[in-house]
């Protein structure tokens, strides 16, 4: 829809550039003089665009519409995590919940560095077409961004 | 949604929380989680030589329902063979707690915690055995 390459890293400039002129084209207010039966044409048009934009500018969505575009259902089959993982992951649940006024900052600084960490990591499993990694680094990344949400609430 | 006062007595009063020693042979740790939600279940068993639960305990990071359901768990756990374990089914737990349909992926969560915990403990289990059998087979090389 937006003629733009599929990848992970998308130039952000021509993504709007492209949703700017795609709006244009079939934006309800501009298009009011047409026919009835275009009308609700239109509108679904636009609303497929909005859409699209919205996933497509949000990095993690865009990552998630990437790999299930790609293989169907892998995000669904690899939902088991590694048990040690997960053990880590209730830890660091943990230290969000106690987590004292003094440690909220350097936890989230560490929290933020695992979802870079988690980024980085999705992107090397893609690059290397390891699709059932990348679904799997996609989900522990999971753990992270709520430990972080979290810990705002406390912040 | 509302919570049955099953679910609040368990999440106010959680049983069994906390943790045993994982590398105690005696013991079997069992670690799931639901990422879309990112929910975490730790569930922990102490197996007597008679194949007894003696001991159960969890740690949970979720919802209500998730920490009613691995609450529950333990308690169901504690006493029982490891056998009988293995039979618990996600169904029971959401039927003791009236988990509306939403809810229960918690309680499958709770079941698979359930497994992993046993299978981990058998996996120790027969790891010890045939480390015995081995150093059998070497004194017998030896004589």
């Amino acid at each position: 829809m937006f003629g733009l390459t599929r990848s992970l890293d998308i130039d952000a400039q021509a993504l709007e550039k492209r949703y700017l002129a795609l709006s244009r084209e079939c934006h309800p207010d501009l298009l009011r003089t047409q026919e009835v039966g275009d009308c609700a044409a239109v509108l679904q048009r636009s609303a497929e665009v909005n859409d699209a934009f919205s996933i497509l500018r949000d990095p993690w969505r865009r990552a998630r519409a990437l790999l299930e575009t790609a293989s169907p259902g892998v995000l669904d089959r690899n939902k088991k995590l590694d048990p040690t993982f997960l053990a880590d992951a209730l830890e660091l649940a943990e230290e969000v919940a106690f987590a004292k006024q003094e440690h909220v900052q350097p936890l989230q600084r560490r929290l933020a560095a695992c979802v870079d960490a988690d980024w980085a990591a999705l992107r090397t499993a893609i690059e290397h077409g390891d699709l059932d990694a990348a679904a799997r680094r996609f989900h522990a990344s999971h753990y992270h961004k709520k430990a972080l949400s979290d810990l705002e609430l406390k912040a | 949604m509302a919570y049955s006062d099953k679910v609040l007595d368990h999440y106010q009063n959680p049983r069994n929380v906390g943790s045993l020693d994982k590398n105690d042979p005696n013991v079997g740790t069992g670690v799931v989680g639901a990422p879309e939600c990112g929910d975490v279940m730790k569930l922990q068993i102490r197996v007597d030589d008679s194949g007894k639960i003696v001991e159960a305990k969890f740690k949970t990071y979720g919802c209500g329902s998730a920490i009613a359901s691995s609450s529950l768990a333990t308690e169901w756990l504690k006493g029982t063979s490891v056998d009988a374990a293995a039979q618990i089914k996600n169904t029971q737990i959401v039927e003791e707690l009236s988990l509306p349909p939403v809810k229960i992926h918690c309680s499958v969560l709770a079941e698979d915690a359930i497994k992993a915990a046993i299978e981990d403990w058998r996996t120790k289990k027969s790891a010890l055995s045939g480390k015995s059998a081995l150093s059998g087979i070497a004194a017998e090389a030896k004589s």
